[in-house]
């Protein structure tokens, strides 16, 4: 009686499409609501290798984030993962951008074209660190090849042994890979503005620049924001790079937060440093994904 | 003309920006002395196949077994769990739905590099970590789940809600409705979007990375990582493992290229 009940129950009526969205809000809360509220857990105690296993550990109150602030490396990390994603976001967003706009012309072949570009998308992140280390290479690498050819440089760059260069081959890689999914997602923005819009403009005598001030960027000023945010939720979400490129190093020139962050969990065992670092990551991506969303569903209730 | 010379200039974007790719195929066809020439040669001048060398030599059938073995259950939960609910989430109205919309899109922005620490010492706790490549596939389709919902959730407000009435008023149950009418009609949406979802899996690094401490059970990207960081100078080596490993990747992305462009765009900014 009771089960012929529950069977009717997930039949018909509102209970079938309640049960589907509850199985999957029950595995993401299992898997990523849990670990979340874990790692803060973990920021507040000593977790190392000997209190690993046990549930009950001690309580370190705020220790774990003053001697994290405390440490040498902490500032360098810290302002390298601004550059980091300031950089990222800007040449990725230009980039993407013109390019945007250049598909956006009447030829054959255009959209075509404008997919092969997401085959960088699509490209494992560790293989693009792989091929764009061989691609950095010192002595024999096509770059130095390349700048040198055109008279940019004079000697060899060590890009990815120098300290000075380190993080800016990451931040290339990095660009290399994000432009494809800022290109689409303008593109897909731009082609939402009407073409009558730019037709009054011209018969006004607007010219290509004042159109593009006067129109285009005030029109795609939702879609820009949301392109943004989600650049750096990417941008810091980019470990691939890192672990194929320069580990962090020499000496953390390299080194962003989510790296670090993994590092002392898994190489120094420094489980807590981790968790730290993670805690307050996480509570930054959750910020921008929190604007993201309310941005977007904004936009859609018009 | 005009029209042509711009597509002139798209493909010589294209063939710049898609460089590296080529690049890694190129070198993947030199002898190992032509590659520390200076200056390189842009075209392999004595190209020479080497790939079923490299491919016994490091025994990289395993590891790409290893990687589909992953892919293929990450893609298994993420379509079970996320189909279901993208669909159930594209009907529903009121505030429950809306803060279950916002959990997932929430959920799916953490960095996986920062969400390995806790589950590392959570599945060390349960003595998950003596199954490796389940404990990656499972703390993977926690991320997967996420964006394949909103994905799908997109292709199924597109389906008109008219279809599922009419189901409903011809004597269907709701849940005749949606495997009738409604999966049907959603197929291409979702198939593509476990595309993406399967190719995202088979390069996945971050938890391979610190879940499988057994090198047998290593997936690719993990093992060409060891293998480039061991050997960072045999780079015909490298790249020949490295365009091995991309080459399904790339053959699905080019014949599917145009549903994938469709796919991304119609979902990713809703």
């Amino acid at each position: 009686m009771l089960q012929s009940g529950l069977v009717k129950y997930l039949r018909d009526g509102k209970g079938f499409e309640g049960t589907l969205i509850v199985a999957a809000v029950l595995y993401l809360l299992v898997f990523a609501a849990f670990p979340l509220i874990y790692t803060v857990v973990m920021s507040f105690q000593e977790v190392d290798m000997f209190t690993l296993g046990t549930l009950v550990r001690p309580f370190a109150g705020l220790t774990n984030y003053t001697d994290l602030f405390h440490r040498p490396e902490f500032a360098p990390i810290v302002w390298n993962t601004m550059i980091f994603v300031t950089l990222s976001i800007a040449f990725q967003l230009t980039i993407g951008f013109a390019l945007a706009l250049f598909f956006l012309q009447d030829f054959p072949g255009s959209t075509y074209v404008r997919g092969l570009f997401l085959a960088g998308w699509i490209l494992p992140a560790l293989v693009v660190g792989a091929v764009w280390r061989w691609i950095f290479a010192g002595d024999f690498g096509v770059l130095n090849y390349a700048l040198q050819s055109l008279g940019l440089i004079d000697g060899q760059i060590y890009w990815l042994s120098d300290p000075a260069y380190a993080l800016y081959s990451v931040i290339i890689a990095n660009i290399w890979l994000g432009i494809p999914f800022n290109m689409i997602l303008l593109s897909v923005g731009l082609a939402g503005i009407p073409g009558d819009v730019y037709e009054a403009a011209e018969m006004d005598g607007a010219n290509v620049i004042q159109r593009f001030l006067t129109i285009t960027l005030p029109m795609m000023g939702p879609t820009l924001g949301a392109v943004v945010a989600l650049g750096v939720i990417f941008t810091l979400q980019q470990f691939d790079l890192v672990a194929a490129l320069t580990q962090g190093g020499p000496a953390n020139a390299s080194n962003v937060a989510q790296y670090w962050s993994w590092q002392m969990s898994f190489q120094t065992y420094e489980i807590s440093g981790g968790a730290t670092v993670a805690t307050m990551m996480i509570a930054l991506v959750i910020v921008v994904a929190v604007i993201y969303v309310r941005s977007v569903q904004r936009e859609q209730s018009f | 003309m005009k029209r042509y010379l711009l597509l002139a200039f798209a493909l010589l974007f294209a063939a710049i920006y898609l460089f590296p790719v080529y690049w890694m195929y190129a070198t993947a066809l030199k002898t190992s002395g032509s590659i520390f020439k200076y200056p390189p040669e842009l075209w392999p001048s004595e190209p020479l196949v080497q790939v079923s060398r490299v491919f016994a030599e490091h025994d990289i059938g395993r590891y790409l077994w290893n990687s589909l073995l992953v892919a293929s259950g990450i893609t298994a939960i993420t379509m079970l769990l996320g189909t279901g609910a993208a669909y159930a989430l594209a009907n529903a109205r009121g505030a429950k739905a809306n803060v279950a919309l916002f959990l997932v899109i929430v959920l799916q922005v953490l960095p996986p590099s920062l969400m390995v620490t806790p589950l590392f010492v959570a599945f060390n706790h349960v003595g998950l970590l003596d199954y490796p490549r389940t404990a990656v596939v499972l703390a993977t389709a926690a991320k997967t789940l996420a964006f394949y919902i909103v994905l799908c959730r997109a292709t199924f407000t597109q389906v008109p809600r008219e279809l599922k009435d009419a189901a409903l008023v011809d004597g269907n149950s709701h849940l005749g409705a949606f495997f009738l009418i409604i999966l049907p009609l959603a197929r291409n949406g979702i198939l593509i979007t476990s595309v993406l979802v399967f190719l995202q899996s088979f390069g996945e690094y971050v938890y391979s990375r610190s879940f499988i401490a057994t090198r047998e059970l290593q997936t690719a990207t993990v093992n060409l990582a060891t293998y480039l960081s061991a050997n960072s100078a045999d780079w015909v080596g490298l790249m020949n493992y490295a365009g091995i490993y991309v080459a399904p990747i790339l053959i699905v992305f080019i014949l599917l290229q145009r549903q994938i462009v469709t796919g991304l765009t119609s979902g990713a900014l809703k």
